[in-house]
């Protein structure tokens, strides 16, 4: 409840003698006007004058004397991180910790200005580098949720900038952001964090297997041992959401299988030697299935089934079949569970995921021998149908148990 | 168990974090200096450009001679691929330096007349080999831009500085 709903609705409850005068104006008591309000007049002045500032800054930059622009570079970083930590002890938190993110990502503008005031040619990233530990202490400093995703997307941006530009991986900022970040996650688990954190090592593993030049499907490889890490996690949500972006992977991967499988012309691209694949990719379902075993949810095994290695069948229908069979195999075991859990939202995950595969199954299967309008037709029935069905299971399955007498 | 910040060493763990970026930016303007005072200087000349090309306000856009090399200065057992980095040999040859050899590697040994550039394959046809050097943007202010951005095509001679660490600035660019 708000203290708008007390304030409106107050006077009414009063009238209709609910309560005393003196019991809303306890109730309001509780509820004190937010000053966050207050602030954003100032805060929007502020940053008015500042983007004045840097405009000017900008448009004149080469022109300034050296030791100017070096000592604006300097003065704005150290400047972010000193207001940044005033407003912060001051109680303005969101405003503080804004600011020192403002710092951080000056530090980087920094780096990055100063090389090019020096004309100066980096063959590394150790620049860049740097760029990500400062994150990453700012992070543990301030064990801010912002800085966290900051860090993972300087991660991200950094290797990105390697691989692009220098034609190399840097194993260094990958091995780094992945145990300081992970460690971070792993002893402060949220389940936000978890997200961003996967989907950023999963953009550095990507990047890693285009330099590489190697079979894509050793993507996940690394994607599952990532999702291990979920298995081993004790924090429920924080580790579920850890594995959604691996699971996200390895789903729209076997629909674009289904999808476009028979095609054939790139399935050679996905087939990494099968002893190897099978054995690392092995490893990593023991190591998963262990966690899973620790932590009691051995229900999740399931999620596996995405990682059925089907690319290896020959390229044409059998693919495609095979990805679809994946698929209902994962989205039924999903939908499965879901309402053993009685979870509304994983139901609702499932339905979407179940017919999802179920429209693609159908297109695939009969577009080819089908008058079009009667295509049309029939696909739209049976997804309706299903659609109705599924939520009536759903509903039957998150509907508090009814008396018996009303069934 | 790692040494966390703890609310007790928190303003030290600020301090120490904060400082050291700020080194770390004044570090960067070392290198930028030492790469000058250590390194050894290269002149390269441009491919004659014509002003429309490379007007902009606060850089110069720049084709090197050795943008474009032969591909049969390319030895290696293995294709050049596209961003792959390599390692250019230069030698002097009149007023600037020219290529001699591009390796994937860098070599151990080379006769002391000369220098490593290094630089990334930008793609490759038949005959030649396209690098890029990181060089190709010469920022300076704009009276300058405009000297150097003088009518009629025509050629830059362009100074820079090779650190012993690898690492690489324009020092001067000049109108030929």
């Amino acid at each position: 409840m708000s203290r708008k709903v007390i304030e409106v609705e107050g006077p009414k409850w009063v009238a209709q003698g609910i309560i005393t005068t003196e019991q809303e104006q306890r109730l309001l008591a509780l509820y004190p006007i937010d000053d966050k309000a207050i602030g954003l007049l100032p805060l929007l002045g502020s940053l008015l004058v500042l983007l004045s500032a840097l405009s000017l800054i900008a448009a004149n930059w080469q022109e300034l004397p050296l030791l100017v622009r070096f000592g604006i570079l300097l003065g704005s970083v150290a400047g972010s991180y000193v207001a940044g930590e005033y407003f912060r002890r001051r109680g303005n938190t969101q405003l503080g910790m804004g600011l020192v993110g403002l710092g951080l990502i000056l530090f980087g503008t920094s780096i990055i200005l100063t090389s090019q005031m020096f004309q100066l040619i980096g063959y590394d990233v150790t620049g860049l580098v740097a760029w990500g530990v400062a994150g990453v202490g700012l992070t543990y400093l301030y064990r801010s949720r912002l800085l966290f995703v900051m860090t993972v997307a300087i991660g991200g941006i950094v290797q990105g900038y390697n691989t692009e530009a220098l034609g190399a991986f840097s194993y260094a900022t990958a091995v780094f952001t992945a145990l300081t970040l992970g460690y971070y996650w792993w002893r402060y688990p949220d389940a936000l964090l978890g997200a961003v954190l996967a989907t950023g090592l999963l953009w550095q593993a990507g990047l890693l297997i285009g330099v590489l030049h190697i079979k894509i499907t050793w993507f996940f490889v690394a994607a599952m041992l990532i999702y291990t890490f979920g298995d081993w996690q004790a924090d429920r949500p924080a580790g579920r959401a850890l594995q959604g972006p691996p699971l996200v992977a390895a789903f729209l991967f076997v629909l674009g299988l289904a999808i476009f499988g028979e095609a054939g012309s790139y399935t050679d691209r996905l087939r990494p030697p099968l002893l190897a694949y099978l054995a690392a990719l092995g490893v990593v379902l023991v190591l998963s299935l262990l966690g899973k075993k620790a932590r009691g949810r051995l229900g999740s095994a399931t999620d596996w089934l995405l990682l059925l290695p089907g690319f290896y069948l020959d390229a044409g229908l059998p693919l495609a079949v095979a990805a679809l069979v994946v698929l209902y195999a994962y989205t039924g075991t999903l939908l499965w569970r879901a309402h053993q859990e009685q979870n509304p939202d994983r139901v609702t995950l499932g339905t979407v995921l179940f017919i999802l595969t179920t429209a693609v199954a159908y297109f695939k299967l009969t577009w080819g021998f089908m008058d079009k309008s009667l295509f049309f037709l029939l696909g739209g029935i049976l997804l309706l149908s299903l659609s109705w069905y599924l939520r009536r299971r759903a509903v039957q399955t998150t509907a508090p148990a009814a008396p018996p007498e009303k069934l | 168990m790692l040494v966390l910040p703890t609310p007790a060493n928190r303003r030290l763990w600020l301090l120490l974090l904060v400082g050291a970026q700020l080194l770390f930016i004044v570090a960067v303007a070392a290198a930028g200096y030492a790469t000058t005072a250590y390194g050894r200087t290269v002149q390269l000349r441009t491919a004659p450009v014509n002003p429309h090309d490379l007007l902009e306000r606060d850089h110069l856009r720049l084709t090197y001679g050795i943008t474009y090399l032969p591909l049969t200065l390319w030895q290696e057992a293995n294709e050049p691929r596209r961003r792959q980095p390599v390692y250019v040999a230069l030698r002097a040859q009149g007023d600037a330096y020219v290529a001699v050899r591009v390796y994937n590697q860098e070599p151990s040994a080379l006769p002391p007349d000369q220098v490593i550039l290094r630089g990334w394959v930008v793609g490759s046809s038949r005959r030649t080999l396209r690098l890029r050097y990181g060089l190709e943007r010469y920022y300076a202010p704009e009276n300058q831009v405009k000297v150097l951005n003088k009518k009629g095509p025509h050629a830059l001679l362009v100074h820079v500085s090779i650190a012993p660490w690898g690492q690489a600035r324009i020092t001067k660019a000049e109108v030929l």
